[in-house]
């Protein structure tokens, strides 16, 4: 058979070339590794590759036989096993050759696998040279606080040689700055018999280091590279070499760090156990009562035992990943997911030698098979960090450990895993919250994985989710003198001793404790916040560290706003009240309550407290702690949460209480308070549109359909519409869409039918003012109703309307429906808006953050001059919405702020391209669905707008209805791309910060200046202001706010920049801030646009000729246009520049208005953000000027 | 006055002392298949006109040159455009507004002699004699458009309402009439409706969806399914192409991501 023999041929030749490309892969990696490229499939033995490709066949093979088939190759058993593979083990092949391409990135280079190899080979000849000797002056500085002189100390050179450790043992070296770990170990006659106590043994190890160094840099072969020192995890025991090489092999993407380590047998067996002191009292000059037993100095021992265990550990580790490339690649995997998420920072950082050692413990237990495939040992590995409990203590002992014995050890830890001697605790310096983040993370990964419906990929690898994004609330406290009281007053004796007076730990516990007991159910977990120590020149003394701490708080939504701490009864439990008051001090009252009780509670605010107000209890509450067991001011930490609601709050210009409303309004209120208001008011009138009688038809179904009723409408809503002359006069109306009942008698001609429907409105309206006593107004949108000071648009949803417009005859006289704009914008708004508006505003219900960061992102984005035609408010609200619904975090969002953070991550890191946002609200999508969705959105991507948003109420349009090719354009998304990774750079510098205090609103909620050629101004007093708190206007200086009322609808501005964009988007784009910003910006479109171009008929907008026969685009004509266009609204134009030298030199623009209202800005700005000013806004009018008349005297 | 490819080409100014202007290219308009709406030699025909340019101001500037029969306005020349520009203007209740944006021009004199005239202009002046800009713009446009939008008065629209709808009926009784009768009209075609003798089903896509979907329901259960050894065999190799080409697929797609560098998770 001819086909066969070419069939099996062509096999051959494809199963040799891959043996090929297989053996030349590998030529840079270890040799031995017998798995093939991918880390996926089974590690087979060598000879498999070299089998005569005519086995791997199957024998019957009909395939060919059949001369009609078309060339089908027969699937070889390779084949069969891994597409069945795919199948079982992974969702998708997608998943599998992403994480396949992620480890090909992640390989180490073949000239770092040199370099770290004949490094190790000369720093082992190196060492072979050194001789004993006496240290007699050095002029580096010892990275340690010493107890005697340095230039006593004796060295004896080491008689083992330096061996690799951690990553580059193992096999698992992570870019993109690759840190190659290598372990010197101090010979044991270096070691006393008494070097255990004290420190000793630390400060002979820095000494050790710090002789190794400088011979080390005497060297010939080191004289040129960079010599460091750092703290290994933040602490400060623990110095060792920073070793950057210099050569252009490696090109400073690689580092060695030197540790300094002992043998096991340096000490007597026994002496570090977790119950022994090892610092004694007197160290520290305390007292101790001979009686007491001496404090155990847990933490401490196990610090020394990480050395002294480092060799047989490794050992251990090595024996288990060496050539099993799969174990490797599944401990890769796992430390991109840990990396990602930012938790093995610090001296409190769950370390990716613990997963190794993990690793090992599962193939030990049987749990995890040698061959396994790497993507197997990444999920059982989280899988049995989700399902396991440490607190308990496991071990890894090479001699089993009795259970007794165990506990015994893990008693003094939060979390123990005992190593491969049985002596050391790996995670003796992780905080028990710390680990159960870690098995929350771990546990939604494998939701993830096991969720058919999503790409899981990006969520657990790629995305970067640093650990500040994930937390609500943070407590920084970087106050010298607190961190010190704290430390001198309020820490326990036993615990500076046991973390060998190290600052850090020690705030950390005592904090931790306080909070724990002090915020109970309303905080799910306290997470420390750390960065790494930035490494100093050896001849520097080394940096004083742990005197500042930040701690993230993770809220339990459910709770955390309670107003109430309820303590024990008084007369039942009066050790408990006593307890409590004493915990509480003079917050705590005797309270009679209304189920009789009388008990000592804290109250922290009232029940009817807006939730903006409520969610700042978790921060009384912790500052009151802080100062009532601390004794720390409020003035001196920082307790960062709720920082950004200001931008959402009413302007402070508006006086609420001028304002006619039967309503208790308070001036300090925003929009998210002053929602519930509207809806309230709206369900009133559905209730009365409802009973209306005499309706020739029933109203059956009513739903509004604007943000406010979903808890989105960033603008402040107050009672102020009001009935003039016939004209309702409202800054916003409310839309409500009703629906009636059925009938066969509406007309079958959109004219008629919707002559009918107008007809219909104004019966309603009618009868709403003769049995309501509502006024009312007919528009050709809708009815407009007037209630309670509050304007709604009602219109009426009909299905035939829809299917009117959808109406189209074929040629064959054949009816079809098809959709076109008219008709999607309609469905839009009368059908599925009313859905998706249920469904956001169940999940506000669910997510109580879901609304207020909403509000954030739209005002976020209205003050980067970005409107609705730009970037649609509903692709804002969906977006945050899918940031709520998707799994991105163990824990749901419970602090605005926090959303924000994660909406602007969003923005900076998706791709834009390649995802389509889907929204599965009820789970409504089925699986195939997506998968075909998905499936069409690829394939065919031009189709579909720039961004692409879908949710379950839309299937027909998905990911067409809600943004288009013109909003947000490619342009618009790149640009706010831009914008969000700015403010997350600029907000993200402030968290992590010691010195720096967090952004202030100013500095994100207001436009960059620069980048735009030209500013149009209009008249202030034609354009009303917005009542949200106005944070200023990038280009021209605070101006007497207006907040006249316009007419109910009419929103001019809008509709002439839309308008413009319309006749003009060729040439130029046009930015302004819909929240009653009073400039338009425009940016011309590149000079090609108006270039001289040869005439056509069909290209000739606004061209007019200039020579030669061709044509040209003025810029002049335009600007002409423009005017005409804002006529009335025009003040006048200047470039950016011009506005800029203005607000400097304080001259007073023209003005529209009396020169002597307007309120100069004066305050220099500070240079660090220069792009965003911060120029604050917060102060009230008055001390605004006194501000500015203060610098005006200065400068004169 | 400045020619182009056979346009005379006329500034359009909206003051008297307008320094840049806009162009607009002028010509008689003539083309093979004339539309008997622009009929030869009495039209006129504009490109390049301003969006906000209206029907009226032009009239009254062309009105100059010669009583006007019609302006009409496209996106651009060609034959369906006009009938695209002004798509769902007509109707009554509906806010459909044209496009805004930049647009050609075709005005229809009464009388040849008129083109002449027109193209002899020397500018096209949107202004009165005391220099106002005939276009309505500024607040006194946008109120104007809010009131007409509005500002409806109830009972008038009340009263519009019953007179379209008294007509809309008329109509509808007539179609009913005429369907019922079943006489050929003056074309010969005879209008069947759902009821009478003749009744058809209604012509609609769902409809003869599902009437064909019956049809092919009725042959797939008369059909045997992997029942024969070369069935079985095919269907086997079927799944296997498949897969093999979502793994192709998937591949491409990975590719894809590879270019745009999404590996990377640092």
């Amino acid at each position: 058979m001819p086909g066969k023999l070419v069939g099996s041929s062509e096999e051959a030749a494809r199963t040799g070339t891959q043996a090929n490309a297989h053996a030349e892969d590998h030529s840079d990696l270890e040799h031995s590794a017998p798995s093939t490229d991918d880390g996926f499939d089974e590690p087979k033995p060598p000879i498999a590759k070299s089998v005569p490709p005519s086995t791997a066949i199957p024998k019957k093979n009909n395939f060919k036989q059949r001369g009609n088939t078309k060339n089908v190759k027969p699937p070889t058993l390779e084949e069969m096993k891994e597409l069945r593979d795919t199948q079982n083990l992974f969702h998708s092949n997608l998943f599998k050759l992403q994480v396949k391409e992620m480890l090909e990135e992640l390989q180490l280079k073949q000239k770092y696998t040199d370099f770290i190899e004949n490094w190790l080979e000369s720093f082992t000849v190196f060492t072979r040279q050194l001789k004993d000797g006496l240290m007699e002056r050095t002029h580096l500085e010892v990275p340690m606080k010493l107890s005697e002189k340095p230039t006593g100390f004796v060295f004896s050179k080491p008689t083992r040689e330096p061996y690799l450790i951690g990553a580059a043992a193992t096999g698992t070296l992570l870019g993109p700055k690759i840190v190659v770990d290598v372990a010197l170990e101090m010979p044991k006659e270096s070691l006393h018999k008494e070097d255990y106590l004290n420190l000793r043994y630390d400060q002979k190890r820095a000494l050790y280091l710090t002789y190794v160094t400088e011979r080390m840099m005497e060297s010939p072969d080191y004289a040129q590279d960079q010599f460091n020192f750092n703290y290994y995890a933040n602490n400060p025991l623990k110095p060792v070499l920073e070793l950057i090489p210099v050569t252009k092999q490696v090109n400073k993407h690689l580092q060695v760090r030197l540790f300094i380590t002992a043998p096991l047998s340096s000490f007597k067996p026994g002496r570090f156990v977790p119950w022994n002191n090892n610092i004694r009292p007197s160290f520290y000059g305390d007292e101790w009562d001979e009686q007491d037993p001496l404090p155990s100095t847990q933490h401490y021992n196990a610090n020394v035992l990480f050395d002294l265990t480092l060799s047989e550990n490794q050992a251990q580790l090595d024996k288990a990943f060496k050539s099993r490339r799969n174990f490797q690649d599944g401990l890769l995997l796992l430390k991109v997911w840990l990396r990602q998420r930012q938790l093995d920072i610090g001296y409190s950082g769950f370390g990716a030698h613990i997963l190794a050692a993990f690793i090992v413990y599962l193939n030990k237990q049987r749990i995890l098979h040698q061959s396994s495939s790497s993507y197997q040992v990444a999920r059982t590995v989280w899988n049995q960090l989700a399902n396991t409990d440490w607190t308990k203590g496991i071990s890894l002992a090479v001699d089993p450990i009795q259970t007794e014995e165990l506990n015994k050890f893990a008693e003094h830890y939060d979390v123990c895993f005992i190593d491969f001697t049985g002596q050391h605790n790996l995670c003796a310096n992780i905080p028990l919250y710390l680990y159960k983040r870690v098995r929350e993370e771990a546990k939604l990964a494998v939701e993830l994985l096991n969720d058919m419906k999503l790409n899981s990929f990006p969520l657990i690898f790629m995305q970067k989710c640093p650990l500040y994004s994930r937390v609500d609330n943070i407590l920084k406290i970087s106050n010298y003198s607190c961190i010190n009281q704290m430390l001198t007053l309020h820490s326990q004796p036993r615990i500076k001793y046991d973390f060998a007076n190290y600052g850090y730990p020690q705030l950390l516990h005592l904090l931790t404790e306080l909070l724990k007991k002090g915020l109970a159910e309303r905080v799910h977990s306290i997470l420390p916040l750390e960065t790494a120590t930035a490494a100093w020149p050896v001849e520097n003394k080394a940096p004083v560290i742990g005197k500042y701490i930040q701690l993230g708080l993770i809220l339990q939504p459910e709770h955390a706003y309670e107003v109430l701490n309820k303590g024990p009864a008084a007369n039942d439990d009066l050790a408990g009240a006593e307890e409590f008051r004493r915990f509480w001090g003079e917050k705590s009252n005797l309270r009679r309550f209304q189920d009789g009780s009388i008990t000592e509670a804290v109250v922290w605010g009232t029940a009817q407290d807006s939730p903006a107000k409520k969610r700042l209890i978790v921060r009384h509450v912790v500052l009151h702690l802080l100062e009532h067991h601390l004794q720390l001011d409020s003035k001196e930490v920082q307790y960062i949460g709720g920082e950004l609601d200001q931008v959402y709050k009413l302007s402070p210009w508006f006086k609420v209480n001028k304002l006619k409303t039967k309503l208790s309004l308070d001036q300090d209120t925003d929009a998210e308070a002053l929602s519930p208001h509207v809806i309230r008011c709206y369900d009133e009138l559905a209730r009365q549109l409802h009973g209306l009688n005499d309706l020739p038809l029933e109203i059956v179904s009513i739903s509004g359909v604007s943000p406010i009723f979903r808890y989105c409408e960033p603008q402040p809503v107050l009672p102020q519409a009001l009935l003039v002359e016939n004209r309702i006069l409202a800054s916003t109306i409310q839309r409500v869409v009703i629906q009636l009942g059925q009938s066969g008698k509406w007309p079958t001609e959109l004219g008629a039918l919707r002559a009918l429907k107008t007809a219909f409105l104004i019966e309603i309206g009618e009868k709403l003012e003769a049995q309501c006593r509502l006024h009312w107004v007919i528009s050709a949108d809708g009815l407009l109703v007037l209630k309670q000071g509050y304007c709604f648009l009602i219109e009426l949803a009909h299905n035939k309307e829809l299917a009117l417009l959808k109406q189209e005859v074929t040629e064959r006289g054949i009816t079809t429906y098809v959709d076109n704009a008219a008709s999607r914008f309609l469905e839009r708004q009368h059908y599925i808006l009313p859905k998706v508006s249920g469904a956001l505003h169940s999940l506000h219900q669910t997510y109580s953050a879901f609304g207020s960061t909403v509000l954030l992102a739209k005002r976020w984005l209205a003050t980067q001059l970005l409107d609705d035609g730009l970037w649609p408010d509903m692709a804002t609200e969906l977006l945050v919405a899918h940031l709520f619904q998707q799994r991105y975090a163990p824990q749901s969002i419970a602090a605005p702020q926090t959303g924000f953070i994660r909406f602007l991550q969003l923005l900076s890191h998706s791709d834009f391209n390649g995802e389509l946002f889907l929204l599965n609200f009820n789970n409504s999508w089925q699986e195939q669905q997506i998968a075909d969705l998905e499936h069409n959105y690829r394939s065919n991507r031009q189709s579909y707008p720039p961004l692409a948003v879908a949710t379950s109420y839309d299937m027909q349009h998905a990911g067409r209805l809600w943004t288009s090719d013109q909003s947000p354009s490619q342009r618009v998304l790149g640009h706010v791309t831009r914008l969000a990774r700015r403010a997350l750079e600029i907000i993200e510098t402030s968290l992590m910060s010691k010195d720096l205090r967090f952004v202030r609103p100013a500095q994100l909620f207001r436009a960059s200046n620069e980048g735009y050629d030209l500013v149009i101004q209009f008249k202030p007093d034609l354009v009303p202001n917005s009542l949200s708190y106005d944070l200023g206007s990038p280009f021209v200086s605070f101006s007497q706010p207006n907040f006249s009322l316009p007419r109910a609808g009419s929103d001019y501005i809008a509709r002439i920049v839309g308008l413009l964009r319309s006749a003009y988007s060729d040439f130029a784009a046009f930015f302004y801030n819909p929240h009653g910003g009073k400039e338009l910006a425009i940016v011309w479109r590149p000079t090609t646009e108006f270039a001289a171009k040869p005439f056509k008929v069909t290209e000739l907008q606004a061209c007019r000729p200039c020579g030669n026969g061709k044509v040209q685009v003025l810029k002049e004509t335009l600007l002409e246009d423009f005017k005409l266009l804002l006529k009335d609204f025009y003040l006048r134009i200047a470039t950016p520049e011009e506005l800029k030298r203005e607000q400097r030199e304080h001259q007073k623009p023209m003005r529209y208005f009396e020169a002597n209202q307007a309120v100069e800005e004066s305050k220099p700005k500070p240079k660090k953000h220069r792009k965003r000013k911060g120029t604050g806004k917060e102060a009230p009018p008055k001390k605004k000027r006194l501000i500015k008349s203060s610098t005006l005297k200065a400068l004169k | 006055m400045v020619e182009l490819e056979g346009y005379v080409v006329v500034p359009l100014r909206t003051t008297p002392d307008a320094q840049h202007c806009h162009s607009v290219y002028m010509r008689e308009h003539f083309i093979r298949l004339m539309d008997p709406n622009k009929p030869k030699g009495r039209t006129l025909f504009l490109l390049n006109v301003p969006p906000y340019v209206t029907e009226d101001s032009l009239r009254t500037v062309f009105g100059r040159a010669g009583s006007i029969e019609a302006v009409e306005f496209a996106a651009k020349p060609g034959k369906e455009e006009t009938i695209k520009w002004y798509e769902g203007t007509g109707e009554p209740f509906s806010s459909t507004r044209p496009p805004f944006v930049f647009k050609v021009a075709y005005i229809v004199f009464e009388k040849n002699s008129s083109i002449g005239k027109a193209l002899a202009l020397q500018s096209i002046d949107l202004f009165n004699s005391s220099g106002e800009c005939i276009i309505k713009t500024g607040m006194e446009l946008w109120h104007d458009e809010y009131d007409s939008n509005y500002l409806l008065d109830a009972q008038k629209t009340k009263l519009q309402i019953s007179k379209y709808m008294a007509g809309y009926d008329k109509r509808e009784r007539a179609a009913a009439e005429a369907a019922k009768t079943g006489e050929a009209d003056a074309d010969g075609w005879v209008t069947v409706g759902k009821e009478g003798r003749n009744a058809g089903f209604e012509q609609k896509a769902s409809v003869i969806g599902r009437l064909e979907e019956k049809v092919a329901r009725g042959n797939k259960t008369k059909e045997l399914k992997n029942f024969y050894t070369f069935q079985i065999r095919e269907s086997k190799m079927q799944n296997i192409v498949e897969m093999r080409k979502k793994f192709e697929e998937d591949k491409r797609k990975i590719g894809l991501l590879k270019q745009s560098r999404r590996f990377k998770p640092f």
